[in-house]
């Protein structure tokens, strides 16, 4: 691979990795599991790359590549196992939006989400991201009736976990 | 739904706290090695296409009275020479399916046909397994067959057999080798089953969203 494209993957990557950030963060519960989801996306990210017409939006690329080692390819390495549960500790917010009920609440929702499975959290994710309907269906693989149909299903789901 | 707007709101104003990565941290991962299941499952392909060969062909190369023995055997050479000739061109052929599927997994489709082509790969794997593990239960009861027809010292040995000795011997036979299949069948089945379990669940979940 040549020194300018590696330099300009580099460059867009750096722009958008808030997004791969945020996989991580949905998918994995500890800093070391965070650290390796992201490693192996960005491996997989600058393999496709060569691939990568720039017909569609990086980001919108980055998005599908992202779920996709995530729910598919990644294996959690060892080291991962033996974490603690989530506790929403990273999801702290910043001192001047502080808001008791809101923070709490907030906790919560992260935990509760956390609790769904691989396909529910990506669900989650697309909708957090505000993908349309189409685009969740292109990324996911099945059509935009049933992805509409599962969506409801989470938020259900969620509402459940919330409010047992 | 009043929770997941609070959400929403959450997560568009987070940034990654304290974890943004400049282009000095991002370029030596571009040069790690992917421990992906797809790279795992390549491994094992190529791992078991190599045992399988050297299972057939060990015995070829080390042992002579081995030789001596199949030649005596197949005395017909034209079979011998088909079923070599036969066994290499199904090693040719999965080789090359193998590497056809190994082409069609793009980390750029969509969950569901990335899942898809992941578990035809799987597919193919197993085929080839099946088909090593058919061939070595069909040799060796021709194997044993032919010794205890052909060869003078098992066919007198037989000679001097009470009738439930030889049922005995039989059920012998037939044990060691179906045991020797279910062993490498579970062995099989548990390297995939732990390497695939996510990717199957996932899949799963995404059929049942279909039905």
């Amino acid at each position: 691979m040549n020194k300018e494209l590696e330099h300009s993957f580099v460059e867009l990557l750096e722009k958008n990795q808030n997004i791969i950030h945020k996989v991580c963060r949905l998918y994995t519960n500890s800093y070391d599991a965070h650290n390796d989801l992201f490693q192996e996306i960005t491996i997989q990210l600058w393999r496709a790359y060569p691939k990568f017409r720039g017909d569609s939006k990086f980001s919108t690329w980055m998005y599908r590549v992202g779920l996709n080692t995530a729910i598919t390819l990644y294996r959690k390495s060892k080291r991962n196992i033996t974490t603690q549960d989530f506790d929403g500790v990273e999801f702290k917010i910043k001192a001047e939006d502080y808001d008791d009920t809101e923070e709490q609440q907030l906790k919560l929702l992260y935990k509760a989400i956390h609790k769904l499975n691989d396909i529910e959290k990506a669900l989650v994710f697309l909708y957090l991201e505000d993908k349309d309907y189409k685009e969740i269906s292109e990324t996911l693989g099945i059509s935009q009736v049933n992805a509409r149909v599962k969506m409801n299903r989470v938020k259900t789901k969620l509402k459940t976990l919330l409010n047992p | 739904m009043d929770e997941l707007d609070l959400l929403k709101k959450d997560w568009n104003k987070k940034q990654p706290d304290g974890k943004t990565l400049s282009s000095k941290d991002i370029y030596p991962m571009l040069h790690k090695k992917s421990s992906s299941i797809v790279k795992i499952l390549f491994y094992i392909s190529v791992a078991e296409l190599v045992f399988w060969i050297l299972i057939n062909s060990i015995p070829f190369v080390y042992s002579k009275s081995y030789k001596d023995k199949l030649e005596h055997i197949y005395q017909n050479d034209n079979l011998f020479i088909g079923l070599t000739i036969f066994s290499y061109a199904v090693i040719i052929l999965f080789i090359y399916l193998l590497y056809k599927s190994q082409k069609t997994i793009s980390v750029t489709d969509s969950a569901k046909k990335l899942m898809e082509s992941i578990l035809r790969t799987r597919k193919i794997v197993k085929y080839y397994v099946l088909y090593n593990l058919v061939m070595a239960g069909v040799s060796l009861i021709i194997g044993f067959y032919y010794s205890f027809t052909h060869d003078p010292e098992a066919v007198s040995m037989l000679e001097n057999l009470s009738n439930n000795r030889l049922l005995l011997l039989v059920l012998v036979l037939i044990f060691i080798t179906s045991a020797f299949i279910v062993i490498i069948w579970l062995f099989y089945k548990l390297i995939y089953g732990l390497l695939l379990r996510r990717l199957n669940k996932n899949y799963k979940e995404l059929k049942k969203l279909e039905a």
